[in-house]
């Protein structure tokens, strides 16, 4: 489906070129979801979180 | 005759300079922890610590006190501990009575790494001794299991990303994404709100709690005119977890005590002080107090995002050379 849509659309990309988008875009969306869950002092997630945070022992809390 | 003379006072002169030193030498002191030093955990359950002091003799120095300043771990290696707030800051800080030679109280000691204890021993007579201390509380091993598992975890995201990506199958996309988040989501601030003190007859002043910065705590016996000597109690339990954090047990006070803590912990603490002498109504006082939690900086963040950014990143490379091969 991503192949058909890319080569509608004039867009399609080598295979390297493809990989790396798509993992750089994941790696993006994994850091934001680590920092929110691991470092940010939001109270809502950091009181739900804060025995996680600690059970780590290198992810700084206090 | 005049070099006779000179000999002497030569060595009139080193026994005034050096005299307290070699004096001071005389004086032993010791260190003890139970459970033992390798058995510590941070966290865990109050140890409890005791100095005993000892004359040329080998017997316990009967009276004098003991000064003793507590400092955590200095910060080092490229994670931090989980409360760095706290990592290098002055622990604790009071002067305790000697009892039989001896001084005892309980600590629970809030991080890991290398601790180190100054003691300054002050006699009777005026005799003076120091001594520092150096331990090491090592991490709780469920804590290293559990961060594991986790950079396991994360390793494993990634791989069936680099998997799933170098096959390029889009529909897989939202599958990784789910689990991603799945991995990241598993598993509790605060002003000084004081509670009455119990009892009349005494008072327990408490500067503001705030984690990283020692507060002073001051007891004292109410009223003008002589105070009685009384065997103080003092107690800081951390009431989320209802764990004792310090106590001292009765040490002789003619009418105050004061001692500087901090309070590792940003929750609410309770401290009591159980102030008792024969003869009279034993004396309790209360305080609870809120402590004031502070955020680490984000700079000591920044290496265990790294760490866990890196694990993933290695785990997509794996999961496309597996792919690949």
């Amino acid at each position: 489906m991503e192949k058909t849509v890319a080569s509608r659309l004039f867009i399609a990309l080598p295979e390297q070129i493809s990989f790396l988008i798509k993992s750089g875009i994941f790696l993006m969306v994994c850091g934001a979801t680590l920092f929110i869950a691991l470092a940010s002092s939001y109270p809502a997630v950091h009181d739900t979180l804060h025995n996680v945070r600690h059970a780590l022992a290198v992810v700084p809390c206090h | 005759m005049s070099l006779k003379f000179f000999s002497l006072s030569l060595q009139l002169v080193v026994l005034f300079l050096f005299g307290p030193l070699l004096r001071a030498e005389e004086i032993s002191i010791y260190f003890k922890t139970a459970p033992i030093a390798e058995l510590l955990r941070p966290n865990g359950d109050a140890a409890s610590l005791s100095l005993l002091i000892t004359g040329a003799d080998g017997r316990p120095v009967n009276e004098g006190t003991v000064a003793i300043r507590l400092d955590a771990p200095k910060a080092g290696g490229f994670l931090s501990t989980d409360v760095p707030v706290v990592e290098g800051t002055q622990l604790s800080e009071m002067r305790l009575p000697l009892r039989q030679g001896r001084v005892n109280w309980k600590y629970l000691f809030p991080i890991r790494g290398r601790y180190n204890l100054a003691v300054d021993f002050t006699g009777a007579d005026g005799t003076k001794s120091s001594k520092s201390f150096q331990f090491t509380v090592r991490e709780n091993r469920h804590k290293w299991i559990a961060l594991g598992g986790f950079s396991l975890g994360l390793f494993l995201v990634g791989f069936i990303a680099g998997r799933i990506f170098t096959g390029a199958r889009a529909k897989a996309a939202a599958f990784v994404l789910a689990v991603a988040f799945f991995v990241a989501a598993t598993a509790t601030g605060l002003k000084a709100q004081d509670t009455a003190s119990e009892g009349s007859a005494a008072r327990l002043d408490i500067e503001p709690a705030f984690v990283g910065k020692p507060s002073r705590i001051h007891w004292s016996l109410d009223g003008a005119g002589a105070k009685p000597v009384l065997a103080l109690t003092l107690t800081i339990t951390q009431l989320e977890e209802n764990k004792v954090v310090f106590a001292v047990e009765r040490i002789p006070v003619a009418g105050d005590f004061s001692m500087g803590f901090q309070f590792t912990d940003g929750s609410e603490h309770r401290v009591t002080a159980l102030a008792e002498a024969q003869g009279r109504v034993p004396i309790k006082t209360e305080q609870v107090i809120n402590v004031t939690a502070v955020e680490p900086p984000m700079r000591v963040m920044i290496p265990a995002l790294s760490f866990f950014m890196v694990l993933i990143a290695l785990g997509i490379v794996a999961g496309r050379w597996s792919k690949r091969r």
